[in-house]
């Protein structure tokens, strides 16, 4: 028997590479789905990991730094954040001002 | 918004399972809510009385930090607790739930257990200073009262 592929869809699922069953502590949706505002999980709603191992949504994070109450610190250890570099170079922030806010020693 | 999404998040939970002693009283809409809480061990001074706590929240919770008070209700019997940091018109003076204490992270869950706590852990039968004045004249809202945070003993 002959058989002639005429035609065929690769499907692929990703994941961001993270502990399963993990949620952002800000909103509390997984990793993988977005944060409260947006559509589209992935490149478009981006994670976030802090110096201290602890990541969010990148919206949900800038929405709580943006806070004056918030000292920069991070909201799991109150230690100041920090994005971790490995993390923030993937991570393009585009048109938000609090990106470079993030680099910046308390 | 973020509030809406989070708090039916915490509804879901709630309704399944919550810790010894917290009840969910009312939740109709994702405003205002209401909780009983108990403290779960033999302090005297709060030994067999339910307190009722009721949680407002703004459309930008988490990142801010929801209003909560105790307020009193006659039948069932919901006192306001005695307690230092508690005021006799239920405002809190508690850390978590002010401007610099407050993270995104704890959620009405949280904030109840650290009341609990907060009562267990207390051997004071008092009010704090000043309570006449301050119920008397505060027409402001918890969150706008500027509140010092000096007592890291209870």
């Amino acid at each position: 028997m002959k058989v002639t592929i005429k035609e065929w869809n690769a499907v692929a699922a990703w994941r961001w590479d993270m502990p399963d069953d993990d949620v952002c502590g800000i909103c509390r949706n997984p990793y993988d789905s977005t944060c409260s505002k947006c559509k589209y999980p992935g490149d478009e709603c981006p994670l976030l990991l802090g110096e201290c191992n602890h990541s969010f949504h990148m919206h949900c994070i800038f929405s709580w730094l943006k806070q004056e109450s918030a000292q920069e610190k991070c909201p799991m250890c109150r230690q100041p954040f920090k994005s971790k570099d490995a993390v923030a170079d993937d991570t393009e922030v585009q048109g938000d001002e609090s990106g470079t806010a993030l680099d910046t020693p308390a | 918004m973020f509030a809406t999404k989070r708090l039916q998040k915490e509804l879901i939970k709630l309704n399944e399972k919550l810790p010894p002693g917290i009840t969910l009283v009312k939740a109709d809409d994702l405003k205002e809510w209401l909780m009983d809480i108990q403290v779960m061990d033999d302090n005297p001074i709060y030994k067999d009385e339910t307190y009722r706590l009721k949680f407002t929240f703004s459309g930008n919770y988490p990142i801010e930090a929801p209003e909560v008070v105790f307020t009193p209700v006659q039948t069932p019997s919901r006192p306001i607790p005695l307690h230092p940091h508690i005021y006799s018109n239920g405002i809190i003076c508690l850390d978590m739930l002010a401007r610099e204490g407050w993270s995104p992270v704890h959620n009405v869950e949280s904030v109840c257990v650290s009341l609990q706590s907060m009562l267990t852990s207390n051997t004071k039968r008092e009010r704090p200073e000043g309570d006449d004045k301050f119920v008397k004249y505060n027409t402001r809202r918890p969150k706008d009262i500027n509140f010092v945070f000096h007592d890291n003993g209870v």
